[in-house]
């Protein structure tokens, strides 16, 4: 009977080889953070008192809430990418947020609470130039938009346009500005730079001009940054050259009133542009009177304008930040300064009087590792007892916010660097201590002379410390069940990360495009160090390297980040600990000259660090580290190494590159979207594959084979076309090459064991298509042994097949496994926020179009044109990740697992089973059952033996 | 060769952009409680529209040409459309087919998109029951010829010397080789050994005995 059952569950084990998410696995090994974006707009929620949200626009075209007490995101809306959808513009007025989109474009219009779209309207075209919220009476019912060309109002409620006037002479006026103070009166203020000021006021009911007039200023070079209107109609312009303010009353007859700093006892600091800072509360009144002048790169200065005279209410010196917040009736001031090196304090300030208010202060401790705060959004809100109080969401260079509570209570802090991942590595964690010992106690060459004894001893008590450790962790595993769950803390620290014993938790080491390192933890998601680089070009091209590994102890293990700034191609190099993110003591070489490429090469130094070559555009070598060692081997190896943009190296003791063959494609027809190799770490278990009739049909494994996919210059949809070359990266022979003919990209490619599989758009019949090519030796091998690229006779058997995928992709990896045994399944990013998991079963070009009985023999599935898209294949059951730009995959120690991490707007990482859990108990594992089972069996023996035992008794008696 | 009057390229220049506009329906849910995260979708993210607090939603700014439209929702799902703009602005919109693209099934345009229901993104877990247990062919079949060896000699008289002889009879013209040993046999030796008679070894014959004298 047990073994029946036993028999019965590996059918089931058999059967179910479709691989899903089981309900009951949701967030046991997967975490998903969201992220929105560096943020440019924010506002908080105001509308009562207890509100707890703070809406954000970012530059990764994200509209988003963001839950004040956790950091967690209420909702978001994610728009498209590039400058269509980029965000101009976010006002708030009640609940309604207002936007501006794609350059003015479009007008949107959310509810906050909901999260949903009251309205959206297109817009004229026209370059946009400045939004405002126009009041009346007291409310607030109108937006303006101020283009290149045109003013327009619209109404709040639904958008419509209320008016639409073009601007006068606005071919040479560049009008900048919108004000009004719910007077009846909208003025809009352009310039002409260095000549004059123009400012057309509009009647706000139906859009006439009621009176226009010009200023000379031809000091002026720009409004926006210059110049804001201060208390009743006060435009207030600071010039640089003078270093005065200059007042002109935008109400009465237009005269400047000029004011020098000097007479009013300020002192602007050398070289430094000052800046104006005013605040508007509410859009039907005039602005505050009081406005902040930055006098220097750590001086601001609070002034206020009174009746034409300007007075200083405080001087801050050194305050590196300065806000305005309103809360009712009140306005206040906050002001960051340093406090010592590694906090600063915030205080605020009545706005009117630039008195210190009591009890406010606030720390800000900054993280050695980050950036410097770049600004502060200030939530003020009246307590009980009508002080005001304030909580405040700084923003750093790296992209962090961090949201504080009084007295310094950090709340909540975003990485917003992470929205923007480039590229990114897992790293094995390394053992712990103890086991690190033990480890010790095989590898060291000592112990065979310490002699048998001391070995002896040296076992026992490594199982002693074992036995220890063993015992420990199971007092902790009581101990914590006794607590309440919430009680028990799973906090990830440096100390405690070590690896586990199927190295299912690793160090996920993640470069952003800010230039911010990060070091997560891939069991619980958890930040465990960052490293903000400075000095990062924008347009950098990262890549990331592993050195050393964690195998190598007492080594640590090394990463080196290779920055390279994409216009000139210099670059720098640098070097960190993968696992505790500190920067590395080893000085890695400068780089003069623009580097071309570079390579890891499987060479190792003396202290089991892979050896970096590097290439710069003089076609000379560089190796890091380069130390004697090095250079001497990398002279054994030179001339058999090369790399694949087409060179070799020579050995000598300068290295230099030699060419050795070369494909010229012609630029004019097309271009090379991207070059493919194979991954590094990627093993294939079986050489061939077996047929129907039992034959062996071997696969062509050529490690050095590279995909090449090019795009056509015509982007005519009938000349368009995507080809594929696969060439020997040693030789430079082309071994296959193939055109799909009305096809465009974006192209995503896998290049994997003897398959490469495609997608492109397909322009003739508007879809996504999947191609595969499969190589294959044929039925025998040449060189079972070794494969050489360079002692190949025959050119490979090529397969190609091509399905409809019903929906366009947004990245494309395939699965990884420690061996190579787990069948391999494509991961497939969707737009819709699902990531795919695609038996690669489906693209086999062996797929049979008739079923035959070989077929069915070798499990093919037969052909059909449409790959299916099925909801239960998604990783990442609801869990939607956005605009996913990469898929990372990693080997764990389990052969059946395998690591995926998806980036993009977001980061998901799981563990995929292509094949089922074939290696471990699975999860739902009846250990019911099976002890029941056992038990009834056993009871079942003992009663018919009792029984039995009668029996005989009896038979004996008659 | 292009599917439809309104297939072609999408107007690279400035030239006319229209709006595609639908509703889109949870049957008992509200529009609040869905609409926050989900989008309509053109073309993958080509273009992006966003739901209005009623569930409707309109994607502007687009040109002429043919488009996937695609309601996205983690939560429920949506049959996706295919929307045919023309040069002038008319539009269609029809069932996606992408084998054969040129065909045209109408669908209403404003668009109406019911969502079939929530997605199913897990699988069921496998769960005991001892129904499943007892209804599997394996079981069943290990089951019943059990039963018929163990009824059947209580239902049929073997003291009966007749019906004895007619078995005997009926088995050897079964079995014509008598050589080879027959499974029925087998498998009631096996099974009368098992239940507890003493002799061990015995022969089938050997054992009838017993089975007579109880």
């Amino acid at each position: 009977m047990a073994k029946l059952i036993l028999l019965f569950l590996k059918c089931l084990v058999l059967f179910c080889s479709v691989q899903a998410v089981f309900e009951d696995q949701v967030g046991k090994f997967d975490w998903r953070q969201q992220y929105v974006g560096n943020v440019r707009f924010a506002h908080f929620d105001s509308q009562i008192q207890s509100s707890k949200k703070v809406l954000v626009a970012t530059e990764k075209n994200v509209f988003a809430a963001i839950n004040t007490r956790t950091g967690e995101l209420l909702w978001r809306h994610v728009d498209k990418i590039g400058p269509e959808g980029n965000i101009d513009a976010l006002l708030l007025q009640g609940q309604d947020a207002v936007m501006v989109v794609g350059n003015g474009r479009l007008l949107r219009s959310w509810e906050v609470n909901v999260g949903g779209l009251n309205w959206e309207i297109v817009l004229d075209s026209g370059s946009f130039q400045f939004a405002s919220l126009v009041g009346h009476q007291e409310h607030v019912r109108y937006v303006a938009v101020l283009k290149k060309t045109a003013i327009s109002l619209h109404y709040l409620s639904n958008g419509h346009q209320k008016w639409i006037e073009n601007l006068p002479e606005c071919d040479t006026v560049d009008y900048q500005s919108v004000y009004s103070a719910g007077t009846g009166e909208v003025f809009v203020l352009g310039l002409v730079p260095n000549s004059h000021i123009t400012v057309v006021v509009y009647s706000l009911d139906d859009g006439e001009i009621l009176k226009q007039f010009t200023v000379e200023a031809p000091w002026l070079s720009d409004l926006q940054s210059s110049c804001s209107v201060v208390g009743k109609g006060m435009l207030t312009c600071v010039d640089q050259h003078t270093l005065s303010l200059n007042i002109l009353d935008l109400h009465s007859q237009p005269n400047i009133n000029q004011i020098t700093l000097q007479s009013i006892g300020l002192e602007v600091s050398a070289d430094f542009r000052p800046v104006l800072v005013s605040s508007q509360p509410n859009a039907a009144r005039p602005p505050l009177s009081e406005f902040f002048l930055q006098i220097g790169p750590d001086q601001h200065v609070l002034l206020q304008l009174n009746k034409g005279q300007i007075q200083t209410l405080r001087d801050f010196k050194p305050a590196m930040l300065v806000s305005f917040a309103t809360s009712g009736e009140k306005t206040v001031v906050a002001v960051m300064s340093p406090k010592n090196k590694t906090a600063s304090s915030i205080n605020l300030f009545s706005a009117e009087t630039g008195r210190r208010l009591l009890d406010t202060t606030l720390i800000f401790t900054m993280d050695p590792n980050g950036g410097n705060p770049e600004k502060l959004n200030v939530q003020a809100f009246l307590k009980k007892d009508d002080s005001v109080g304030y909580r405040v969401m700084v923003q750093t260079e790296d992209h962090q916010l961090t949201f504080i509570q009084q007295p310094g209570r950090v709340m909540w802090t975003r990485e917003e660097a992470l929205s923007d991942v480039v590229t990114m590595e897992m790293v094995d964690l390394p053992l712990t201590a103890t086991q690190a010992g033990l480890e010790g106690e095989f590898g060291k060459k000592t112990a065979i002379q310490d002699g048998l004894m001391s070995m002896v001893m040296k076992r026992l008590s490594s199982q002693l410390i074992l036995l220890q450790a063993w015992a420990t962790q199971l007092w902790k595993l009581f101990y914590d069940a006794r607590k309440p769950r919430s009680q028990v803390k799973n906090e990830v620290t440096i100390e405690n990360l070590s690896r586990d014993e199927f190295n299912l938790q690793k160090m996920m080491v993640m470069v952003t495009a800010s230039g911010k390192l990060f070091g997560i933890d891939s069991k619980t998601g958890t930040i465990v160090w960052k490293h903000y680089l400075e000095n990062v070009p924008s347009n950098a091209a990262f890549n990331l390297m592993v050195q050393r590994t964690t195998a190598h102890f007492p080594h640590p293990p090394q990463c080196t980040l290779l920055i390279k700034d994409k216009d000139t191609g210099l670059a720098t190099l640098h070097v960190f600990n993968p696992i505790y993110g500190k920067k590395s003591h080893i000085t890695p070489p400068l780089l003069p000259q623009p580097i071309l490429q570079s390579m890891l090469l499987p060479l190792m130094d003396q202290d089991y660090a892979k050896v970096l070559l590097l290439v710069d555009d003089q076609y000379k070598v560089s190796a890091f580290p380069s130390t004697k060692n090095v250079l001497q081997q990398l002279q054994e190896v030179a001339s058999s190494s090369s790399f694949f943009s087409l060179m070799q190296i020579r050995g000598s003791s300068d290295l230099s590159t030699e060419l050795i063959w070369e494909v010229v494609i012609p630029a004019e027809v097309q271009k090379i979207v991207s070059v493919k190799g194979k991954r590094t770490n990627e093993h294939v278990h079986s050489q061939g594959r077996v047929m129907g009739d039992r034959s062996v049909l071997y696969k062509y494994l050529n490690p050095n084979l590279l995909a090449l996919v090019t795009e056509s210059t015509d982007q005519h949809q009938e000349r368009s076309f995507v080809g594929i070359i696969l060439i020997d990266g040693i030789t430079g022979r082309i071994i296959h090459e193939a055109v799909q003919r009305k096809a465009r990209g974006p192209v995503h490619i896998v290049h994997s064991e003897n398959w490469v599989v495609y997608e492109y758009w397909s322009t003739k019949s508007r879809r996504v298509e999947f191609s595969v090519i499969e190589l294959y030796e044929g039925m025998e091998l040449y060189n079972s042994t070794v494969f050489s690229s360079l002692d190949r006779p025959f050119p490979p058997q090529v397969l190609q097949q091509s399905y409809i995928f019903p929906s366009v992709i947004s990245a494309m990896e395939a699965t990884l496994t420690e061996k190579g045994i787990t069948s391999r399944h494509l991961l497939i990013g969707l737009p819709s926020g699902g990531i795919l998991s695609l038996p690669k079963m489906f693209l086999d070009p062996r797929r049979p179009e008739i079923v035959s009985e070989q077929s069915r023999e070798e499990n093919l599935i037969p052909y059909a044109p449409e790959l299916p898209i099925r909801t239960e294949w998604y990783i990442n059951y609801n869990q939607s990740v956005s605009r996913v730009r990469g898929i990372h995959t990693a080997p764990s120690g389990l052969e059946s697992t395998c690591l995926v991490v998806a980036y993009g707007l977001d980061i998901y990482q799981t563990r995929v089973y292509p094949s089922k859990q074939f290696d471990v108990l699975k999860d739902d594992y009846d250990y019911m059952l099976i002890s029941s089972v056992l038990l009834a069996l056993f009871f079942a023996t003992m009663i018919s033996k009792r029984l039995a035992e009668v029996k005989l008794l009896n038979r004996a008696w008659r | 060769m292009d599917a439809g009057p309104s297939a072609g390229v999408p107007v690279q220049s400035n030239g006319d952009r229209f709006k595609i506009e639908g509703r889109a329906i949870v049957p008992g849910i509200k529009p609040q409680d869905w609409v926050s995260t989900a989008r309509v979708l053109v073309e993958g993210e080509e273009y992006v529209g966003f739901m209005r607090t009623d569930g409707s939603f309109a994607v502007n700014d687009i040109p002429s040409g043919s488009y996937v439209v695609e309601i996205i929702s983690p939560s429920f799902r949506f049959e996706p459309v295919r929307v045919d703009i023309t040069s002038k602005g008319k539009m269609r919109a029809r069932l996606v087919n992408y084998i054969k693209t040129s065909e045209v099934i109408r669908q209403p345009y404003p668009l109406q998109i019911r969502a079939s229901g929530p997605h199913s993104y897990f699988m069921k877990r496998e769960t005991w029951g001892w129904t499943d247990f007892l209804m599997n062919p394996m079981v069943m079949m290990m089951v019943l010829p059990l039963l018929i060896i163990v009824l059947l000699p209580k239902v049929v008289n073997t003291n009966d010397p007749e019906m004895r002889k007619e078995m005997e009879q009926s088995m050897n013209m079964l079995n014509p080789n008598p050589e080879l040993p027959d499974v029925s046999e087998l498998m009631t030796k096996l099974f009368s050994g098992s239940k507890g008679s003493s002799k061990a070894g015995g022969s089938s014959k050997g054992t009838r005995p017993a089975v007579k004298r109880r």
